[in-house]
């Protein structure tokens, strides 16, 4: 069922441009084709950094230049390598799939005229900007221009109340129909300046939230140096209204989106110096925050946090959201190198059946080290010189776990179910949300008891349990009629193989639910087709 | 890519996904393992073990295996398929 959802949620190509029209009413189209006609001129070679679903790069190839075009998402690629082939310009047009952030070693220095870029930078954090800025710099032959066309958070306060009042109903419902989203850039101007651009905003749209820049290297000296801190500061424990509320939110709907997010890049624990330890986590708010809270006080060290879309290890690292490219990404952005003195990153255990290893320790030089499974035992596995005790790298899944899972997963679940019986059948609500709510919990607490091996195998000591109970209940204390009892059997049948079936995704000790979907479908399918036919038997 | 899923094929490629989930089983070939005991690093339940002997891995117990592929990811040797 979550994946189901997710796959809802998943931009697909052909969304994301509706979904960006939506977004920027239709001024984004105009913009390119002003970048296309006024700046691209036949013979340029031209670097377009995302380029998407390739609306650009064919605008661009088509006034003559010979463009390459990179982007993250292999699908967007497809879209735009389909769409360049369609118009009859492959010779003038390259596709590569790439993380914007390594653009300054895969191409030559001074090897593009033109850099042009949109949407894309306000997606990056700004360690990542200052970055691939300062990789533009280097890239630019003489005379070369950078053209950023993006969304831009207005400086003053009136400016910024208004952008909200647009947005805020401009960006739900693009949401709906097509799951797209943008971010806004804050103080770029600054940044721009800061990494050696003399830059001017020659268009602007919408109040100013939609500008394109128009930015040429000050000197040609590469601006490393003047680079503002590589450090996003000190992360510390602690506990507020706020985190509260993040944690309640966590607790029943933690798998409904927008993620609380931290923001990427290398963070502070404690007072660490160049021999410090480097820890590698995702950009999942409440993952940071447990991290933190294992160490501050425990150990000095660096935590890179990588992006991985708000989501927490083990399901972005399997879901595709956390890769060795957004490690890569990490390390590169924020200058790793300059800041410590050894090569070591230490990863998330739990991250290794998406974080390809090989590939960071290819691509970076820095070696990889799997921590253990719980941040909790990050300290002892340092003090024991990285290594791991039988306890640090198997998962387990005591009952506090088991209850907090049980909780997040009911949240959506719950929704989906209790909403609609409140609504059309509320005589039934409060038997029913009982009901729903004691099977997964009495399930939780006696999940390492029951017989079986997987969810679905341990459905049946549960569906054979809660018939029981079923039968205690009418016999002893409220006795139901005969058509009730059976539609309660149906039904407790039905909830146990969900609730075993289903909450088997809730750890990584047991294959992920999806595993048990054709089953739960066809016992489901019994299920109605005898509470269906036999009253008519009976009647 | 391009091609519309339907609600039918949607439902198809659902049960495919199941279907594989659930019989997806490790195969390891010892003879291309050189010991480097990567998969015994990041198994979260315990399915591989170092053989201090032979400086290679033994698999254990197949009903163990949750099928996360970080054995198979990790593995430098690509001894380890998930199939």
């Amino acid at each position: 069922m979550a994946t189901v959802f997710m796959k809802w949620l998943e931009t697909s190509p052909e969304t994301y441009d509706r979904g960006i029209q939506l977004l920027t009413l239709g001024r984004l189209t105009p913009l390119k084709e002003k970048i296309a006609r006024e700046y691209v001129q036949p013979g340029m070679r031209v670097l377009e950094i995302g380029c998407g679903t390739g609306t650009l790069t064919q605008m661009m190839a088509e006034r003559g230049a010979a463009v390459t075009g990179i982007d993250a998402s292999p699908l967007m690629l497809a879209e735009a390598q389909a769409k360049i082939a369609a118009a009859g310009l492959d010779k003038r047009v390259t596709l590569k799939q790439m993380d914007a952030s390594l653009i300054g070693e895969k191409f030559e220095p001074k090897s593009f005229d033109l850099i042009v870029s949109t949407l894309v930078f306000s997606e990056l954090p700004v360690s990542a900007q200052t970055y691939v800025l300062a990789a533009c710099v280097d890239l630019l032959a003489a005379n070369g221009r950078l053209l950023i066309a993006d969304e831009v958070l207005p400086q003053n306060k009136l400016g910024r109340w208004l952008y909200w009042l647009i947005r805020l109903p401009l960006v739900l419902i693009t949401w709906l129909l097509t799951r797209t989203s943008t971010a806004a850039l804050v103080d770029f101007d600054n940044l721009l300046s800061e990494v050696g651009f003399n830059t001017n905003r020659t268009v602007s749209y919408l109040v100013g939230t939609l500008v394109l820049y128009e930015a040429a290297p000050a000197n040609l000296q590469s601006p490393i140096s003047n680079l503002p801190a590589a450090v996003n500061g000190r992360l510390h424990h602690q506990t507020t209204i706020l985190t509260l509320l993040k944690d309640a939110w966590a607790l029943f709907f933690r798998v409904i989106p927008p993620y609380p997010k931290q923001q990427p890049g290398l963070y502070a624990i404690g007072q660490p110096d160049e021999t410090a330890p480097v820890l590698v986590t995702g950009n999942y708010d409440l993952t940071v925050r447990r991290v933190v809270k294992a160490l501050d006080g425990a150990i000095d060290c660096w935590l890179l946090v990588a992006d991985s879309a708000g989501i927490n290890v083990w399901c972005a690292a399997g879901g595709g959201y956390f890769t060795a490219e957004k490690v890569i990404t990490a390390v590169k952005s924020s200058h790793l190198e300059e800041i410590v003195s050894h090569h070591a990153l230490i990863l998330p255990q739990l991250a290794a059946n998406g974080v390809d290893g090989w590939k960071i320790r290819q691509e970076t030089g820095w070696g990889v080290h799997w921590g253990p499974v719980k941040a909790a035992d990050i300290p002892a596995y340092l003090a024991a010189r990285r290594k791991k005790t039988e306890a640090m790298r198997w998962v387990r899944f005591p009952l506090k776990d088991r209850l907090e899972m049980v909780s997040a997963t009911l949240g959506l679940y719950g929704l989906m179910i209790l909403l609609p019986t409140f609504i059309f059948w509320r005589h039934l609500f409060w038997p029913v949300t009982a009901v729903f709510l004691s099977l997964a919990y009495f399930y939780a607490i006696v999940l390492p008891w029951l017989p079986g091996k997987d969810g679905l195998w341990k459905s049946i000591p549960l569906t054979v349990l809660a018939l029981a109970g079923l039968g205690v209940w009418t016999a002893v204390i409220h006795p139901l009629p005969p058509r009730q009892l059976f539609n309660w059997a149906i039904a407790l049948t039905a909830f146990s193989v969900f609730t075993g079936g289903e909450l088997q995704g809730m750890s990584p000790l047991m294959r992920g639910e999806q595993a048990n979907w054709g089953w739960e479908a066809t016992i489901w399918a019994v299920l109605a087709a005898i509470y269906w036919v036999t009253p008519l038997l009976t009647k | 890519m391009s091609e519309n899923p339907t609600f039918w094929s949607s439902i198809a490629e659902h049960w495919e996904i199941a279907r594989t989930l659930r019989h997806l089983q490790i195969h390891f070939d010892a003879e291309k393992c050189t010991g480097v005991w990567q998969c015994y690093e990041v198994c979260p339940v315990g399915c591989w073990t170092p053989n201090l002997e032979t400086r290679k891995v033994t698999f254990h117990d197949p009903d163990w295996c949750i099928a996360c592929g970080a054995c198979v990811l990790q593995c430098p040797e690509k001894a380890i398929e998930l199939k």
